[in-house]
């Protein structure tokens, strides 16, 4: 009597200290995440917000292709309608700021259900490839129409007072991401997300079930503009001007692929590899040219074709040797950290 | 207008023969080769290292560049399609994605991000044809698309082209058989990489050709064509090829420079494999299934 006590108080005693320790080790990895934020200055405040940025459209990417099952290589049409029409509210109409975003976002939902609408006849490999020649017409035609983007010049988008600073920004960004994270866990688990995974699992099979499978497609497209016209609005502020040119549809390959390396259906490793690959390209060539000792055969020109190979060799090992991406890597750490609030 | 159409017929012909490549590893392996047009930069950039660079005769360059893309292709095939034979084909076409972009990556870190010319396979000043100026270059370009398409046609009716379909079929079955699916593989990809570095090598010395030059502008013309074409029809994508270039060129000449639209070449493909993909999904020349 006395042991069996004993041995259940041992066995609360480690539970507790086990949560305690696992709160501890949440709370230190998001302190840890948060420096920069808080030392690095504006700098490191400009890549944060890109990084936020880069994340919620690795969870719109994610919300299509690891949800629902379908491919979209023309994203950048999504986040470059949103990125102008945010613009477009700024400055033509005056709107403030939480306007124009919400007027991005739904642009680039409505864009995404009428390719959506049309794309939903076709299936699988032809949707990737209507989705990259509409991405290809988007760059060209849509993004190069004057009196709406003021063609090659650009569309200024200028920042109210409030957000003016690099540091307020990076939290808006932040704020952006955690409520599209919000959204993406309730979407999962409710009834919508038991849906979709039988969509994508087998249409057939989630038909006789009485699912409606186009309806359920399209929504996703909807919620994947949405959350892609979003973070263009986002990213027209951060950047301050938006051009044709920042939404070259390379761009929309790099963002598909990243999604993958991080994980289709894992949160925190789409995350993870959005932030990553947003920062890639602007702290390597910087931290290779720091360097003291240089390769003969490497140069600064070479650093900045570096971050893309980077991206592609880390997707073929992905895809080639752990299928589940960043995700599936970290998932026994983040099994162990979640394991108190599940039960 | 005419001379924008007899450009559309030959600027048509690339696509076209980027279209048989991409319908020989469909019909064989149920795959979108998004990496067919870098078999073509592989190609070019290896025979103008070969030619410009080192100096040697064409015909070394020509050699080189092909063993450099049939490399390149069997490369592929090990590394990356037949690791992922079993994943699903969105997986695969998302990893074949990555093959271009990676060696578009390893040709600018090799050979610096800036345009070369490289000489033709002949020498001469062009043709007017309906007020276009064509380069003996490109009336090559066009013979060798409608030899290959017909070629291919041949393949595919030959004992190794049935035992191809018959893998693609039942991969099982066939290997009950005696069709080793391994070394099917090899062969299409094989081929798939000679088609793609003869277009490459073809269509290089037509302007000048900078890293990418096969995959950021010809690859979605050249898919379109394959659509439209059927996807698993080779006469199918010689002609597909050849309407894609036209309806491009044509819309340039109505969109572009009579309606100022900007990016009308692009509009015109897209609005094209629209329509083809709403009204006839099996394309002009294509079969069900």
């Amino acid at each position: 009597m006395a042991t069996a006590t004993m041995t259940f108080a041992r066995v609360k005693v480690q539970r507790r200290f086990g949560l305690l320790l696992r709160v501890t080790i949440i709370v230190a990895l998001l302190a840890l995440a948060s420096l920069p934020l808080v030392l690095g200055g504006d700098v490191w405040a400009q890549r944060i917000s890109r990084a936020a940025i880069y994340a919620i459209i690795g969870l719109s990417i994610n919300t299509l292709t690891g949800h629902a099952g379908q491919i979209s290589l023309g994203h950048q049409a999504f986040v470059g309608i949103g990125a102008f029409t945010a613009a477009f509210a700024a400055t033509r109409i005056g709107l403030p700021l939480g306007f124009g975003l919400a007027a991005g976002a739904l642009a680039g939902m409505a864009t995404a259900a009428i390719v959506g609408m049309v794309a939903l006849r076709v299936t699988g490999l032809y949707l990737a490839l209507v989705t990259l020649a509409f991405g290809l017409t988007a760059e060209t035609t849509i993004f190069n129409w004057r009196e709406f983007t003021g063609g090659g010049a650009g569309a200024f988008a200028p920042r109210p007072e409030i957000l003016s600073g690099d540091r307020a920004f990076a939290l808006l960004c932040l704020g952006v991401l955690a409520l599209v994270l919000y959204a993406d866990w309730r979407l999962v688990s409710t009834k919508a997300g038991r849906a979709l995974a039988a969509v994508r699992n087998d249409e057939r099979i989630a038909s006789t079930l009485g699912i409606n499978t186009t309806g359920y497609k399209l929504a996703a497209f909807s919620l994947s503009g949405l959350a892609a016209g979003l973070a263009g609005g986002l990213f027209a502020h951060w950047n301050q001007i938006v051009q044709a040119m920042d939404f070259e549809f390379q761009v929309a390959l790099v963002w598909v692929l990243m999604t993958v390396v991080g994980g289709l259906r894992s949160r925190l490793g789409v995350v993870l590899a959005s932030a990553f690959f947003a920062l890639l390209p602007l702290t390597l060539p910087n931290f290779l040219a720091g360097l003291p000792w240089q390769p003969p055969f490497l140069n600064e020109a070479v650093y900045h074709v570096l971050p893309p190979f980077i991206v592609v060799v880390m997707l073929l090992v992905v895809l080639r040797f752990f299928p589940g991406g960043l995700g599936q890597l970290l998932r026994p750490a983040t099994r162990w950290l979640t394991k108190g609030g599940k039960r | 207008m005419g001379a924008f159409f007899a450009l559309g017929i030959f600027q048509g012909a690339v696509y076209g023969l980027l279209a048989v490549g991409i319908v020989l590893v469909y019909k064989a392996k149920r795959v979108f080769n998004f990496a067919q047009g870098e078999f073509g930069g592989v190609a070019a950039f290896a025979a103008f290292y070969l030619v410009v660079n080192l100096g040697l005769p064409y015909w070394v360059g020509i050699v080189g560049g092909l063993a450099a893309a049939v490399a390149m292709g069997l490369t592929v095939e090990r590394v990356i399609v037949r690791p992922l034979e079993s994943a699903s084909r969105t997986i695969m076409l998302v990893a074949l994605v990555g093959v271009a972009l990676f060696t578009i990556a390893i040709i600018v870190l090799l050979g610096q991000p800036i345009p070369r010319v490289m000489p033709p396979l002949m020498a001469g000043t062009g043709l007017n044809i309906l007020g276009a100026g064509i380069l003996p270059q490109q009336l090559i370009l066009l013979a060798v698309l409608a030899v290959l398409a017909a070629a291919m046609a041949w393949f595919f009716k030959t004992d190794l082209g049935l035992a191809v379909l018959a893998s693609s079929q039942d991969t099982r079955a066939a290997q009950v058989v005696g069709i080793s699916p391994v070394a099917i593989s090899r062969l299409v990809w094989g081929m798939a990489a000679l088609l793609g570095g003869i277009a490459g090598l073809l269509y290089a010395p037509v302007g000048i050709f900078t890293p990418g030059f096969m995959t950021l502008t010809m690859l979605v013309p050249a898919f379109a064509a394959a659509v439209l074409g059927g996807m698993t029809s080779l006469p199918g994508a010689f002609l597909g090829g050849i309407a894609i270039g036209v309806v491009q060129n044509l819309g340039i000449y109505l969109l572009g420079q009579q309606l100022k639209v900007p990016g009308a070449a692009e509009l015109g493909v897209f609005a094209l494999l629209m329509l083809v993909l709403l009204i006839r999904p099996q394309g002009l020349l294509g079969k069900e299934a």
